[in-house]
C-alpha cells in the first residue's frame, strides 16, 4: 500500500478557552478530492492552517507523505487559505516570481500556469487592480507554480459570480484529472459534490464523518411514480419492495426498502397492465446528507 | 542567506514608498554630513559676535582623523528615517497578511526572520558606504595637510557606526513583529529614547551604575558627542569596549525576542 498523503492524528486547537479544532483524525490519499464540509466558524481554516504551518497545533500530530512537517515539505504543497493573499502594490507576474523564489523553482512555470488560469493579458498589471476573480484565479496559478503533488484550496469561490465559479470548477477538475490530491475546504456542499470523491464533515471543531461521496446516494431509494390508473395507490402497496408511499402533488413518492430499485418496480407495474408515464429515482443530495449528519449530531 | 536576502529585496524593490524613504534618507544623511563648514560659514555670517571671535577655519571639523567621529556621530540622528523603512517593511507583511501566505508557501518562520535581519544588515552596510565615501571626499576636501598615517587612524568608529545602526534596526524590527501596526510601531519608537530617559531619571539616585545598560544609552554611548573637544573639554574619543559588549549583548537579545515572538504567535 501507498503512503497516504496526509495524516492526522488527533489535532487539536484551543484559543483560549475555545476549542477550535478538537481531536480531528483524518486520511487523504493519493489521488483523492478530499471536501471538507462545514459551517462557517466550524474550524476548516484553522485545521488547513495548523497543517500548512501558520497556526500552532495545541495537541495532536500529523504527516506528510508519511514525514514529519516541516517547510520544505510545504514547498511541494501548494495551498491558498481563506482569500488570495499577495503584494497589492506587485503586478502578478512579480508576485508569482517571489513565490518561485520562495519555493526554489524555475521561473520558466510563470507563464505556464498564467496560462491555466487565463491571466497571462493582466500579468504585468498591479494586483490591487485585479478583479476579486481574477485574485482567485492568480491564487490557484500560484499553487500551482511548483508543479505540487497536493493542492489545498479553502473556499476557492467564495465570492465569485456564476460564471467565476464555473470557472474555478473547471480548473479543478483539470487539476483533478491530472492525478493530483486536493484538499478543498468549502461550505457550499453542492460544489463538493460536483468535484470530490471523498469528504469530511466539521461541526464546532469536531469530525463528524468522513467517507467517500459515493456513499451519499447509497441507503433506501425514494422513487417518484406518475400513472393514469386509477388504483394506483393499491398497487403500489403490493409491491414488496414498498416501505410506504406519500402523495406529492402529481407524483406518488415511493420510499423503496433496502435492496430494491427502480427497474423492479417499473416491472411490476408493467406486469399489473400499469404503463407509467413518469418514473425516476430520486437522488439524494449531499445537502440532505449534511444536514441530517448536522442534525444528528445537534441531538448529541 | 542570500536566497534569502533576495526575497525580501524582491518585496522591496518594486516598492516606491521604500525608494522614496531610502532616498530621502541618503539624500538627507549626504547633504547634512558634508555641509558642517558651510554651515559654520552660515553661522559666521549671521552672527557678527561668532564671526568675529573664531576663525571658523581653524575649527578641524573635517580634518584627519577628527573627521570620523565628528560625521559619524551626526549620522547617528538620521538612522530614525532608516528606521521607519523597516517599521513599514515589517508592518505591511502582517497588514498585507503576505508573512502568513510566505509560511504557506514554504519559507520557515526562522528563515522569514533571518530575510528581514539580512535586509537590516544590507542597509546598515550602504549606510556605511556611504559615510565612507563622505568622509574621503570631505575629508581630502578640507583637511590641510594629508597625512597618510592620520586618514585610517579612527576608522574603528566605522565599525561602531555599523554595530549602532544594526542595532537599532534589530530593535526596530522586533517593535513591528511585536506591535504589528505601523503608526503604533513609529510612535513607540519616537517616543523610546525619551521613555528610557524618564527611567534614567528616576533611577539615577539610587542606581545609577546601572545606566549604561539601556538599551537606547548603550546604542547612543557607541560614539560619543565629540565637539566638546573643540571648547577645550575632555570627550571620549575612542570606542569603548565595554559599549560594544553592552550593544552586542542588546543587539542579540532584540533579534532573539523576534525569534521567539514568531515561533509562538500563530499569523
Amino acid at each position: 500500500m501507498t503512503t497516504p498523503v496526509l495524516t492526522v492524528k488527533g489535532l487539536t486547537k484551543n484559543f483560549g478557552k475555545l476549542c477550535a479544532v478538537n481531536q480531528i483524525n483524518l486520511q487523504v490519499n493519493q489521488g483523492e478530492v478530499f471536501g471538507m464540509l462545514g459551517p462557517n466558524g466550524s474550524g476548516k481554516t484553522t485545521t488547513l492552517g495548523m497543517l500548512m504551518g501558520v497556526v500552532n497545533p495545541s495537541a495532536g500530530e500529523f504527516s506528510w507523505f508519511g514525514q514529519q512537517p516541516n517547510h520544505h515539505i510545504r514547498k511541494k504543497i501548494g495551498a491558498v487559505l481563506e482569500h488570495p493573499i499577495f503584494y497589492p502594490y506587485l503586478s502578478g507576474q512579480k508576485n508569482l516570481e517571489l513565490n518561485a523564489t520562495i519555493k526554489q523553482t524555475d521561473f520558466n512555470n510563470i507563464a505556464k500556469v498564467l496560462d491555466i488560469v487565463e491571466l497571462t493579458a493582466r500579468k504585468n498589471d498591479a494586483y490591487k487592480t485585479y478583479s476579486l476573480g481574477m485574485k482567485q484565479r492568480l491564487a490557484i496559478a500560484s499553487a500551482l507554480l511548483n508543479d505540487p503533488t497536493v493542492l489545498i484550496l479553502d473556499e476557492p469561490t467564495n465570492g465569485l459570480d456564476p460564471m467565476g465559479i464555473a470557472e474555478i470548477r473547471t480548473i479543478i477538475k483539470r487539476i483533478a484529472a491530472d492525478g493530483k490530491t486536493i484538499i478543498l475546504a468549502s461550505h457550499l456542499l453542492d460544489e463538493v459534490q460536483k468535484v470530490c470523491t471523498h469528504f469530511a464533515i466539521l461541526r464546532k471543531g469536531n469530525l463528524v464523518h468522513s467517507g467517500p461521496v459515493d456513499d451519499v446516494g447509497k441507503g433506501e431509494e425514494i422513487v417518484e411514480v406518475i400513472a393514469f390508473h386509477d388504483d394506483l395507490p393499491a398497487h403500489l402497496n403490493q409491491f414488496q419492495g414498498t416501505k410506504e408511499i406519500k402523495k406529492d402533488g402529481q407524483f406518488y413518492l415511493v420510499k423503496m426498502n433496502n435492496g430494491f430499485h427502480s427497474a423492479e418496480l417499473n416491472r411490476f407495474l408493467f406486469e399489473k397492465g400499469i404503463v407509467v408515464s413518469h418514473l425516476a429515482t430520486q437522488k439524494k443530495s449531499l445537502e440532505k446528507q449534511f444536514l441530517e449528519i448536522l442534525a444528528e449530531n445537534n441531538t448529541h | 542567506m542570500l536566497h534569502l536576502l533576495k526575497i525580501d529585496l524582491k518585496k522591496l524593490t518594486s516598492y516606491r514608498t521604500f525608494w522614496v524613504v531610502c532616498g530621502l534618507y541618503f539624500i538627507t544623511l549626504g547633504f547634512t554630513t558634508a555641509s558642517g563648514m558651510e554651515f559654520l560659514k552660515w553661522l559666521a555670517n549671521k552672527s557678527v559676535e561668532f564671526g568675529a571671535n573664531i576663525n571658523i577655519n581653524r575649527i578641524p571639523l573635517y580634518h584627519f582623523p577628527d573627521i570620523w567621529q565628528n560625521v559619524i556621530f551626526v549620522s547617528g540622528f538620521f538612522k530614525l528615517i532608516l528606521a521607519f523603512m523597516v517599521v513599514i517593511s515589517v508592518t505591511n507583511e502582517f497588514t498585507y497578511r503576505t508573512i502568513r501566505q510566505n509560511i504557506i508557501d514554504g519559507m520557515s518562520r526562522t528563515e522569514f526572520l533571518l530575510s528581514k535581519m539580512l535586509t537590516n544588515v544590507l542597509l546598515s552596510l550602504l549606510s556605511c558606504a556611504m559615510l565612507l565615501i563622505i568622509i574621503l571626499v570631505t575629508g581630502f576636501i578640507y583637511s590641510p595637510e594629508i597625512i597618510w598615517s592620520d586618514i585610517f587612524t579612527d576608522a574603528g568608529f566605522m565599525f561602531a557606526y555599523f554595530l549602532e545602526m544594526f542595532s537599532f534596526l534589530s530593535y526596530t524590527l522586533m517593535l513591528g513583529l511585536l506591535i504589528q501596526r505601523s503608526g503604533l510601531t513609529i510612535v513607540v519608537l519616537c517616543l523610546s529614547h525619551m521613555l528610557e530617559a524618564i527611567v534614567k531619571a528616576n533611577i539615577d539616585d539610587f542606581a545609577p551604575g546601572i545606566i549604561p545598560f539601556f538599551p537606547m544609552e548603550s546604542i547612543t554611548n557607541l560614539v560619543e558627542m565629540p565637539f566638546a573637544r573643540y571648547a577645550f573639554q575632555e570627550i571620549q574619543d575612542y570606542v569603548s569596549l565595554t559599549s560594544v559588549a553592552i550593544a552586542l549583548g542588546w543587539l542579540i537579545i532584540f533579534n532573539y525576542i523576534s525569534y521567539l515572538k514568531l515561533q509562538k504567535s500563530d499569523l
